[in-house]
């Protein structure tokens, strides 16, 4: 059982980096508390049965690192649109396009 | 993804008019669309509604522009670049070109509508790249309703309705065409709603959307729009369920309204 619950820590927390690295924001947070309550469980069985903690304790850490990425990059990063030339561009280009189709139409008042 | 975006900027229509009370010439509506998951949103890209004149040697037209833009921190994960116009009339807003020229991850695909409103048809171009690189088209004649419109013209004419003189309950069907396919779409008013939104505590029509014969949008009730109660009736607030998951859509900022 013990065994089974740090598997799925080990997993949750894992993801839970994974998506701090990834640009998740909040939803990260759902491995990362799944991690967290994980890593208590495992850690009370851990010393219930006398056994060595350190593998959860690694846990913690990593779940720790992707909580503070997470939180880091919800505060401070900001949601930018990049504005290319491609797509200034592409847009100039279709208006044009557009001109030249309309040109021949004819258009009801 | 890809049915997430056009969901986006799929937001449509309710009784007839003629005359153009609501959309400004000038106007630009900036909005932040978010996925949500078990209640966490996550931002994924501003969605952008703008108008402006266009003038041909014979005459002045509305283009209606929209635009879906991942934010940088997507692009390097899966880049979305799509534009969306349709060139309508200015008073009654009636299409005559529609183009969708559409970029998500590797995905391209163009489409152009020539409406002819005389023989109640649409000239269709559909242009898809093919995994070498290389271009194909499917050119199509296709036979619409007298009233069918693509989705953006559509966008811009539920904005354009009465939807004062409509009673709580009140529903009406619309034809879109999508895809060289026409739908139905069904809005339903469910009533008034005050809300805060980034430009303001609105009082706003609340909308119910439904999609017959298209799985795009899921669910009846699920799929929600928020229009401001004035002469403007921006959309501030949509909520919609699609295939892959739920989605929001907050406008960020509104500029050059007409009222």
């Amino acid at each position: 059982m013990r065994l089974l619950v740090t598997t799925l820590a080990i997993i949750a927390a894992i993801l839970g980096l994974i998506l701090s690295i990834l640009p998740f924001g909040s939803i990260a947070l759902i491995p990362i508390i799944t991690a967290f309550i994980l890593g208590f469980i495992a850690f009370k069985m851990a010393q219930k049965e006398g056994a060595n903690t350190k593998f959860v304790k690694v846990i913690f850490l990593i779940t720790i690192i992707a909580l503070v990425l997470s939180i880091y990059r919800s505060v401070f990063e900001d949601n930018v649109v990049e504005n290319d030339i491609e797509t200034i561009e592409k847009e100039k280009q279709s208006k044009e396009d557009a001109l030249e189709e309309l040109e021949g139409l004819e258009i009801e008042d | 993804m890809k049915s997430f975006v056009f969901t986006i900027i799929c937001f449509a229509s309710f009784l007839a008019q003629s005359q153009n009370n609501a959309i400004g010439s000038n106007e630009k509506l900036v909005f932040t669309a978010s996925y949500n998951m078990s209640g966490l949103l996550t931002d994924l890209a501003q969605v952008t509604m703008e108008t402006s004149e266009v003038k041909t040697s014979t005459s002045t037209l509305l283009r209606l522009k929209g635009k879906a833009r991942t934010y940088s921190k997507w692009d390097n994960f899966f880049k979305i670049n799509d534009l969306y116009e349709s060139y309508v009339h200015p008073n009654s807003l009636k299409p005559y070109l529609y183009k969708r020229d559409i970029s998500e991850g590797g995905y391209y695909k163009f489409m152009q509508y020539n409406y002819n409103h005389k023989t109640n048809t649409v000239k269709s171009l559909k242009r898809k790249r093919r995994g070498n690189g290389t271009y194909w088209d499917e050119n199509k004649n296709l036979n619409i309703s007298s009233s069918t419109k693509d989705i953006i013209a559509t966008l811009y004419h539920i904005r354009n309705l009465d939807i004062h003189k409509a009673s709580i309950g009140n529903s009406d069907s619309f034809k879109v065409l999508m895809d060289n396919e026409e739908f139905k779409i069904t809005l339903t008013l469910l009533g008034k709603e005050t809300i805060n939104t980034n430009i303001g505590r609105k009082e706003c029509y609340k909308l119910a959307i439904a999609m017959n014969n298209n799985n795009l949008l899921k669910g009846s009730n699920d799929n929600l729009l928020w229009l401001t109660a004035d002469g403007n009736k921006i959309p501030v607030y949509a909520k919609f369920k699609v295939p892959v998951g739920n989605g929001e859509l907050k406008i960020q900022s509104a500029t050059g309204l007409k009222n």
